[in-house]
């Protein structure tokens, strides 16, 4: 008796597919895919109205990650400053001796002429070398952090000197 | 003479008992009492129990003296005789179990393993992982980043189905070595979290964290599936969204080297498809 009895419950078990999960209604869901975990976080967290916590006002800065958006800020503004070259050229009705003249009529004193000629080199000279130090990078080298350090200090470092000197010329 | 001796013996220890009691009494009284270092806590709270509740910084006062040496350890004193709203995540207290994961003076960190910072002048400031949202005070919600580590597939894949739980998959010791640096994440997600691309493309970058996961199982000798899980991260967000900002790597609690595992990745994409063809 005994015996059929839990035959019988086993087979209830394992046909009565539909009823087993009743039971088990209120746990987790198994079969959700990550794709649709990932919408349930997104609608939940707007239907909650919850806030993002702080990330960019309270983070620690450090001298890589200085390096990294400086990186990125050279990267745009010479792409700018090349492009409004270009279009300059273009659409300017003078030609390129004639702007020459113009700036050296105005005279503008040593220094200024230096720190313009800085502002300019500076980007040229840093995106560069830390174009190099990305490719090393993108070799798989220089990862540990001591070395990350190591070599964005030389990119600093070579950047000022050789955008002084170009400064200078 | 028995009884005498006896008493006698008895005698004797008490006053020893008494004197070591004097002793100690007087020890006390000597020693002067420590001078309390008081640390300011500044602490994020957010309650989403009242309604309207904006994100505020609380202030609270330790002695030091009294309080373990973690910044867990503060917390649980704060939570225990306080302010018993404060809420935060903890488990293990030994930097095994990734809970109690959170941004400790700038920096994100377990707070099981950060030594509170002994100057006194200076306040230690307690936020949740940064750009994450917020259950409560401390607790940010992990499930995109549970999700996206399901997306990886982050268990060991066979062509051959029919073969599975027959007999072991053997390593080389060489192969096996390579796992090393990379199985020892507890995905508390520090690094995810501690990363600007991250924080701009959470939803479709996926992150230091779950990138070298993915990474572990690349290079796992016993796993079938490198090229088909190379080949899913080939979009312009879910791996490329890294730009080396090394982040990830100097937070890690653990020690380990995310930027490197992704690096590692990038180089693999570069060269999978030649080799493939190459092997066809």
């Amino acid at each position: 008796m005994a015996l059929l009895l839990r035959t019988l419950a086993r087979q209830g078990v394992s046909v009565t597919r539909p009823q087993y999960s009743v039971l088990y209604r209120h746990a987790a869901p198994m079969g959700t895919t990550a794709k649709e975990e990932m919408n349930k976080f997104w609608s939940k967290n707007a239907r909650l109205n919850r806030p993002m916590s702080p990330h960019l006002t309270i983070y620690k800065w450090s001298v890589p990650m200085m390096m990294s958006v400086t990186h990125r800020g050279t990267g745009v503004g010479l792409s700018g400053a090349i492009s409004a070259f270009a279009l300059a050229a273009l659409v300017l009705p003078g030609n390129y001796p004639y702007y020459l003249d113009l700036i050296h009529s105005l005279s503008i004193g040593p220094f200024l002429i230096g720190l313009a000629k800085f502002g300019i080199t500076f980007p040229v000279s840093y995106h560069t070398y830390n174009g190099i130090r990305h490719l090393w990078w993108d070799i798989g080298k220089g990862f540990k952090i001591p070395e990350v350090y190591r070599t964005g200090y030389t990119v600093i470092g070579l950047s000022i000197i050789t955008s002084i000197a170009l400064a200078a010329i | 003479p028995g009884q005498v001796c006896v008493n006698v013996a008895e005698h004797w220890k008490r006053l020893l008992l008494a004197l070591s009691v004097m002793v100690r009494y007087a020890q006390t009284a000597a020693a002067p009492a420590p001078e309390p270092r008081i640390k300011k806590f500044q602490i994020y709270r957010w309650d989403p129990d009242s309604a309207g509740d904006k994100p505020r910084m609380q202030t609270y006062e330790i002695d030091l003296n009294t309080c373990g040496p973690m910044v867990l350890d503060a917390l649980i004193k704060i939570k225990n005789e306080m302010d018993p709203t404060l809420t935060f995540r903890r488990s293990c207290r030994e930097g095994i179990c990734g809970s109690c994961a959170m941004n400790i003076n700038g920096g994100n960190t377990l707070a099981c393993l950060n030594k509170i910072d002994t100057n006194t002048s200076k306040p230690t400031k307690i936020y949740p992982l940064p750009h994450m949202y917020v259950v409560k005070d401390l607790v940010p919600d992990m499930s995109n980043f549970y999700a996206q580590y399901k997306s990886i597939e982050p268990y060991l894949k066979k062509k051959d189905g029919t073969q599975e739980g027959k007999e072991q998959y053997f390593q080389s010791v060489e192969d096996r070595q390579k796992l090393d640096g990379l199985y020892e994440c507890i995905l508390c997600a520090c690094c995810s979290t501690s990363c600007p691309s991250y924080w701009w493309n959470g939803d479709k970058y996926l992150g230091p964290a779950v990138l070298m996961q993915a990474y572990r199982w690349m290079i796992d000798s016993r796993d079938e599936f490198t090229e088909e899980r190379l080949s899913k991260l080939q979009d312009p967000f879910s791996l490329y969204r890294c730009h080396t900002i090394m982040n990830c790597t100097k937070t890690c609690p653990k020690g380990l080297n995310p930027g490197k595992a992704i690096a590692e990745i990038k180089k693999m994409m570069a060269t999978y498809k030649e080799k493939k063809a190459a092997a066809t």
